[in-house]
């Protein structure tokens, strides 16, 4: 399952860019948005059910394998097809394509764990289960929220 | 690959998160996640993530070094703890022992501060203190006059029961991120909170309601609260009759502070002053969650017992969801306080103006003449050595030369003194000056325990070797002692564990053998006693049992702006960095994130002085100036604009005026200027 983000949570410490990095290598493959001083949110890859990378990947280096979008680097040719390809800017190349492989198919990927916040989940319906915890406790307590 | 798992506290902030460090053939290789720990439940901030990039780093002090013109030689352990029995002994013969000072550590084990402490003491000086006096020295004076004891009231998870809490001065969405975890679940059950600070930070966006008040303005702005609370009968009568005494001075006090009043001065709107006082005093269960935005005043004390007596009018202590939560900076802070390495407290917060203490751990170390008496604080160390008196200084973990406020004139003050001591793990800016540098090990390279900001006392357990020849500071300590004539026969920080389980009562049953995961709050009075997660719920250690309404008046800071510096500037820190930066600047990953110096200014301030996004500033204040790169914000008012001190240039601004009473400098407003470099 992806990662996915509550972004009520999230508070722009970049420790996922962090965890990323150490879990791959030194290479991080998501990166925090700060906008306009307001809010932050992660962007990492959406492992999209239809991926525009895997499309544009001619060499079958880029699958669906289930719901994760995976990469096999040894069918790599390193010709930036996928990284025009993504809609979110979240695939780019360096000699080979790179992006969020879900720590290789860990239990709980290293920005989930680290997370101070809890705002990555591999619950898609994290962020709404959450708001409705929180109108239940609205309606109980008078509707304050 | 055999790989252990050493389990260890995070080295930078007073959270205490824990996590596992993985050591494979000696060397410390990753980090692993500590899920179980109940304080963090294994998540980590980015700089728990980049903590193991120090260690192997180059610029890792190997051996000792003594002075030779600009640069240094390195000499033999021997001849090193040579030097310093000569250099300190000298002082000691020719200007007596209080020409000589001792700066304990914040980052060191509480073994290694209570060993510092006690050898600045027996060798008769009154002057051992530790960066505690640059941070929450008012909350050590405020929290112990007021409720007895201080230290964060209720513990970190706690947050999570609590239906309103109120943080001021603090942002720990960047200072304490794992703080935001409980918060949200707070949130998430349905408290309100409210957020007071001049910027609107990252912890301004968990606001219900946002109090932007002007710097140094929060005694107004609580004594605010305090009025509305007491005039709309908020007040909780039966805990104020049972469990305090000095209300009715209270009442009198805050009778000028009506909202209009403290809108003119704070500039937060009177409606939502009172909402907040509302929303306070009526939930269930208040907290108050501050740091350095209350703390780094010339008001400091008087802050803190103002958010004292807020909570104490309300009955909003010694229960769940409840207290008075400073967040304390470094790892071991709160531990070095403990530990007595402060000018005015030895071990278990006993006074050193009692005799009484004097004869107390007189008996107990087996030393004649212990010092009676208030040292000097490290602040007032600056100023001893730029008149000459002090004479020598011995530094342990500490970077003055970059942390102390008009911090080119606390330099020129380190190089009057005829000899100077660092003991470090890098070569900071204070070694540079040093007549000698001893190399210590970093956190993962020794044993001992830390005390974390919820008072948890916890042990960290050595994973691998230091480098080289560096060594435990507890064991240069003890080397020094001994060349000093003194007997420390300390084999290991379990044997000093011992001893202050002996000598502080606080710590008492806090024993090797029951340090397990998630070590033990204290006060933890005896080895059958489970520690005292929350404070102040059977009363106050103070006469009476009851605490102390302190009242206050609002006093504005030390300076104020002029034509010649218009803007006030405000200090403070940035998530990626940590304190005077000598780890975090040396950490490719943070560096690579945040790796200069910038200084926030509104766009209406920057475009009047036609300074653009990006382009490199002077800052300049009577102390002196630097140059920042400008980012444009309206995260603070026209007229604020503020610098993190993680980076040399901005204490060469800020100002040494003080908090009478606990010392404190006033980092938090200076005046300044802002101009274009060319």
């Amino acid at each position: 399952m992806p990662v996915y983000v509550d972004i009520n949570r999230c508070i722009g410490c970049r420790s996922c860019e962090v965890a990323c990095k150490n879990a791959h290598s030194g290479r991080s493959y998501v990166e925090v948005k700060v906008i306009d001083h307001r809010a932050s949110v992660p962007v990492m890859c959406h492992h999209c059910e239809e991926a525009n990378c895997t499309l544009a990947c001619f060499s079958g280096a880029l699958t669906k394998d289930g719901a994760r979008t995976a990469f096999d680097i040894h069918k790599c040719t390193g010709c930036g097809l996928c990284a025009m390809a993504c809609p979110f800017g979240v695939v780019w190349t360096d000699k080979t394509a790179h992006k969020c492989d879900l720590c290789g198919g860990a239990e709980i990927p290293a920005c989930v764990a680290t997370c101070p916040a809890q705002a990555l989940s591999k619950d898609q319906e994290v962020a709404a289960k959450r708001a409705r915890a929180r109108a239940a406790v609205a309606a109980v307590l008078g509707g304050r929220r | 690959m055999p790989k252990s798992l050493v389990p260890t506290i995070c080295p930078y902030c007073a959270a205490g998160c824990g996590f596992y460090i993985a050591v494979e053939k000696g060397r410390a290789t990753g980090i692993e996640y500590m899920p179980e720990h109940p304080a963090n439940e294994g998540a980590l901030c980015p700089k728990g993530n980049a903590a193991l990039e120090i260690i192997y780093h180059q610029d890792r002090l190997r051996y000792p070094m003594k002075r030779k013109g600009e640069g240094f030689v390195r000499i033999s352990w021997d001849e090193a703890l040579g030097m310093v029995a000569r250099g300190i002994g000298k002082a000691i013969k020719e200007a007596g022992p209080d020409s000589v000072g001792f700066l304990s550590s914040s980052k060191c084990t509480n073994e290694e501060n209570y060993l510092m402490e006690k050898l600045a003491r027996c060798l008769k000086s009154r002057n051992i203190d530790s960066c505690a006096r640059l941070c929450h020295a008012p909350s050590v004076v405020g929290l112990n006059r007021t409720l007895g004891a201080a230290g964060m009231t209720n513990p970190i998870p706690d947050l999570a029961n609590s239906k309103c809490v109120l943080v001021i001065g603090s942002n720990f969405a960047e200072n304490h991120p794992i703080i935001s975890r409980w918060v949200h679940k707070a949130k998430d059950l349905g408290a309100i909170v409210i957020v007071a600070d001049p910027r609107l930070t990252p912890t301004a966006w968990f606001a219900d309601m946002l109090l932007q008040l002007w710097p140094g303005t929060d005694v107004a702005l609580v004594n605010g609260m305090i009025k509305v609370i007491i005039d709309e009968g908020l007040i909780d009568k039966e805990f104020i009759s049972l469990w305090t005494k000095g209300f009715e001075s209270l009442v009198d006090a805050v009778k000028d502070y009506t909202p209009e009043k403290v809108e003119e001065i704070t500039g937060v709107p009177a409606s939502d002053m009172v909402m907040a006082a509302r929303a306070y005093a009526r939930s269930p269960a208040s907290a108050i969650v501050y740091s350095m935005g209350i703390t780094q005043h010339t008001t400091g004390t008087d802050n803190v017992q103002a958010l004292a007596n807020l909570a104490l009018i309300t009955g909003q202590i010694g229960k769940e969801g409840s207290g008075v939560l400073p967040l304390r900076g470094h790892n071991n802070v709160q531990g070095a306080c403990d530990m007595g390495a402060l000018a005015e407290f030895y071990p278990g917060y006993r006074k050193a103006d009692d005799p009484e203490t004097a004869k107390f751990f007189s008996e107990a170390w087996g030393v004649d003449g212990l010092p009676v008496g208030r040292g000097l604080t490290a602040t007032e160390m600056i100023d001893s050595a730029d008149a000459g008196d002090l004479k020598a200084l011995y530094i342990m973990g500490e970077d003055p030369a970059n942390s102390d406020p008009r911090c080119l004139h606390a330099a020129e003050a380190l190089f009057n003194l005829d000899f100077l001591v660092v003991q470090d793990i890098f070569m900071t800016a204070t070694a540079q000056m040093a007549d000698l540098v001893l190399p210590a090990a970093a956190w993962a390279e020794k044993d001992g325990t830390f005390t974390g900001t919820e008072r948890r006392v916890q042990w960290a357990g050595q994973a691998i070797e230091p480098p080289e020849e560096a060594r435990s500071d507890l064991a240069i300590i003890c080397d020094v002692a001994r060349a000093m004539g003194l007997r420390f026969d300390y084999p290991d920080a379990e044997s000093v564990l011992s001893e202050i389980n002996r000598l502080v009562p606080q710590y008492k049953g806090i024993t090797r053998d029951r340090l397990g995961l998630g070590g033990i709050t204290w006060p933890c009075p005896s080895t059958d006693h489970p520690g005292t997660p929350i404070l102040h719920s059977q009363g106050f250690k103070l006469p009476g049992n009851r605490a102390s309404i302190v009242p206050v008046q609002y006093r504005p800071p030390s300076e104020s702006v002029s034509p010649e510096y218009p803007f006030v500037l405000t200090t403070g820190r940035v998530v990626l960095h940590h304190n005077a930066g000598s780890m975090t600047r040396r950490s490719p990953s943070l560096m690579e994130r945040s790796p200069e110096l910038f200084i926030e200014i509104n766009p209406r301030d920057a475009d009047r002085l036609g300074i653009s996004e990006g382009e490199v500033v002077c800052v300049a204040s009577a102390r002196g100036e630097t140059t920042a790169i400008a980012r444009l914000t309206d995260k603070l008012k026209e007229g604020v604009v503020f610098m993190p001190f993680h980076f040399p240039g901005t204490n060469i601004l800020t100002t040494d005026a003080r908090d009478a009473e606990a010392k404190i400098p006033e980092y938090k407003v200076a005046a300044c200027r802002v101009s274009r470099r060319d």
